[in-house]
């Protein structure tokens, strides 16, 4: 028997938002200790997410026997849609489950809804993840890396990040013309989370594909900073810390076939 | 050409070896094409709408360019790097079943003229097709149409598909691209089926992965191409009467041909009859050592388009629309911009993997399962 609840219903409508167009048929892992934990990756095999909440991201969480949910996000979208953000959320499903059940509860009117989501059966490949040493570490506001990315791709479908001792320039070139954006490294006393930090081992110039970081920035609902860990060729992490949990995507990098 | 049921045979014996895949999901990877089998298939199915072949003014056919030309940007478009792969000179050994084409060719000539002189418009297009050659003007039609096109080609010393299993094999490309399943039997790392299909048929890509495929059938490589020669390739015949499922029982029994040969040898109640002088060794050997250029030798490079060039022998000399070919080289040039689009796969392995639906079979209780069955039914 799974049941988890949220105090708020918003969480996983943001994060299944923000998911749900990279990836459409994900296994939820539940377990007692470790929470629900999901891994996926799109189709074109480029952009991996993995999701991690904590059984402390719930209000309450039990799990008696380890489940894995197949779920239809497109569905699941569907019925956290009927919910609003402020209801209490719980999700229920037996041991051996063909359903899911999603009950939203709205603390001031008493009014109870209950969904039932059929499972899928998925069978997916999992990948082991592990920890790399990356070269440089930038921590920024997710609103402010949001709009770099939506506006860049205006320019073109490639976005090349260059980062140096204390700035990040993040640089585009299409059939348009060309673009840069640059920020520097610096501490915000009043309000922490507008601080921009870059750790730096080595410099560091990668492009990524533009669609992709778009898919990305879509998480940004669901923390006020992200930390992006980049390094030469091989592919980023970006964080989003989550209240006892993260979502973190891990993207390949595109490169010249000239350089190798 | 290719071995009859080999295709049902792996779908049986070793399912997990086939994957089907959309054509964008290849992004970003290299893909070797067996291009003599390509040029056939343009000019088979490349064809205007009474089913004449595509021509110029002077009448010379251009199906084969039309084909290259859009299904090479088709692929281009999806992100993937094609590179194609020429027959050299075929293998001695494929005299044989090279006689059986030209007297199939020359049966089908003479349908056809039959045809025609009946009025029997259906009938005519059917044996015209099988009529089909390539000829050596088409395949350097094709090369000069491919330089153009900044698309790299390999000519093969002997036969296209072994070379472009070797190219998988050294590294140079992901995987080998043919509809031909005697590729398989040269290990390309990966075999792509349907790469080259007609867009309008909407056929999804089959990968096989060799090494899921030797491991489905629990035999070596040399065992497998022992049980393709007795299936029926292109460089001998077979033993009659041994069909698919005889041949993968033999192989599985005796192992080896020589061991079967024997064996049907010494029981004179034996039903199947070994051809004389059958040459299964030789052909053994041109599966396991075919001859090829070895891929550290070769060095594939896309390069930029050269328009006007394009212009001058698709549009000038071929009778393309100009708009369509200008369209084509820019759609080509863009694609070459902005680098590969890497992927995950070199560098997180797959370590295991989860499926939903075991862990509800896992479970034990009868009526469960029920519930199950009822469940899985409404997906």
């Amino acid at each position: 028997m799974l049941e988890g609840k949220f105090e708020s219903a918003s969480l996983m409508k943001r994060l299944v938002e923000a998911i749900k167009d990279s990836v459409k048929l994900c296994n939820f892992n539940c377990s007692q200790t470790k929470g629900i934990t999901l891994q996926a990756i799109d189709d074109s095999r480029v952009l991996l997410i993995s999701l991690k909440l904590d059984p402390g991201c719930f209000e309450g969480f039990r799990c008696d026997k380890n489940l894995v949910l197949g779920l239809d996000l497109e569905s699941l979208s569907k019925v956290l849609k009927q919910g609003n953000n402020e209801d209490y959320l719980t999700l229920i499903a037996e041991d051996a489950p063909d359903n899911l059940l999603v009950v939203f509860e709205d603390p001031k009117k008493d009014r109870i809804s209950e969904f039932s989501l059929k499972l899928m059966d998925i069978d997916s490949d999992v990948l082991s993840i592990e920890d790399m040493d990356h070269d440089c570490s930038i921590t920024l506001p997710s609103s402010d890396f949001a709009k770099v990315a939506r506006d860049m791709r205006t320019l073109s479908e490639s976005l090349q990040i260059l980062v140096t001792k204390d700035s990040v320039k993040f640089m585009a070139s299409g059939p348009i013309g060309t673009g840069s954006v640059i920020i520097k490294a610096h501490t915000d006393l009043k309000d922490g989370k507008e601080s921009i930090k870059i750790d730096l081992n080595k410099s560091v110039n990668v492009t990524f594909g533009a669609k992709y970081l778009n898919d990305i920035v879509k998480a940004s609902t669901l923390a006020e900073t992200v930390t992006i860990k980049l390094t030469n060729k091989i592919p980023a992490l970006f964080e989003f810390k989550l209240q006892g949990g993260y979502l973190r995507y891990y993207l390949a990098p595109k490169f010249d076939e000239d350089e190798e | 050409m290719g071995i009859r049921g080999l295709n049902r045979l792996v779908a049986e014996n070793a399912p997990k070896a086939i994957r089907s895949n959309e054509m964008k999901s290849f992004f970003g990877r290299k893909i070797a094409i067996d291009a003599s089998m390509c040029l056939y298939q343009f000019l088979i199915a490349v064809r205007q709408q009474d089913g004449s072949s595509l021509t110029n003014d002077a009448g010379h056919t251009t199906s084969h360019l039309m084909g290259f030309f859009y299904r090479t940007i088709r692929m281009v478009g999806y992100g993937i790097k094609p590179c194609y792969v020429f027959d050299g000179k075929p293998p001695v050994m494929k005299g044989g079943e090279l006689e059986k084409r030209l007297k199939r060719r020359q049966d089908a000539e003479e349908k056809a003229t039959k045809a025609k002189e009946a009025g029997e418009a259906q009938e005519l297009q059917k044996f015209q097709r099988r009529t089909v050659r390539v000829t050596r003007e088409q395949n350097e039609e094709a090369k000069h149409l491919l330089r153009l096109m900044g698309i790299p080609y390999v000519e093969a010393p002997c036969e296209a598909e072994s070379q472009c299993a070797e190219l998988a094999k050294a590294g140079n490309v992901y995987g080998a691209a043919s509809e031909d399943m005697d590729t398989l039997c040269y290990q390309p790392t990966v075999l792509l089926r349907n790469v080259t299909a007609a867009e309008s048929r909407k056929l999804k890509i089959d990968q096989y992965d060799i090494k899921e495929v030797l491991k489905g059938f629990d035999m070596t490589i040399e065992e497998f191409v022992d049980m393709c020669i007795l299936l029926g390739c292109d460089y001998c015949e077979t033993i009659r009467g041994v069909g698919p499922v005889t041949a993968t029982k033999l192989i599985r029994k005796y192992k080896s041909l020589e061991k079967i040969v024997d064996a049907i040898k010494q029981d004179p109640k034996s039903k199947f009859k070994v051809p004389d002088n059958w040459p299964y060794k030789e052909a053994r050997e041109l599966f396991l050592h075919p001859e090829v250029k070895p891929g550290s030798e070769i060095n594939l490079k896309w390069e930029e388009p050269d328009v006007e060039g394009l212009v001058q022998f698709m549009v000038k000399e071929n009778g393309f629309s100009e708009q369509r070919i200008r369209d084509g080289a820019a759609k080509l040039k863009k694609a070459l911009k902005g680098g590969t689009q890497g992927r995950l796969d070199g560098f997180f392995k797959v370590s295991g993997s989860v499926s939903s639906g075991k862990k509800r079979t896992a479970s034990d209780s009868k009526d469960k399962k029920k519930k199950r069955k009822t469940g899985r039914s409404r997906r």
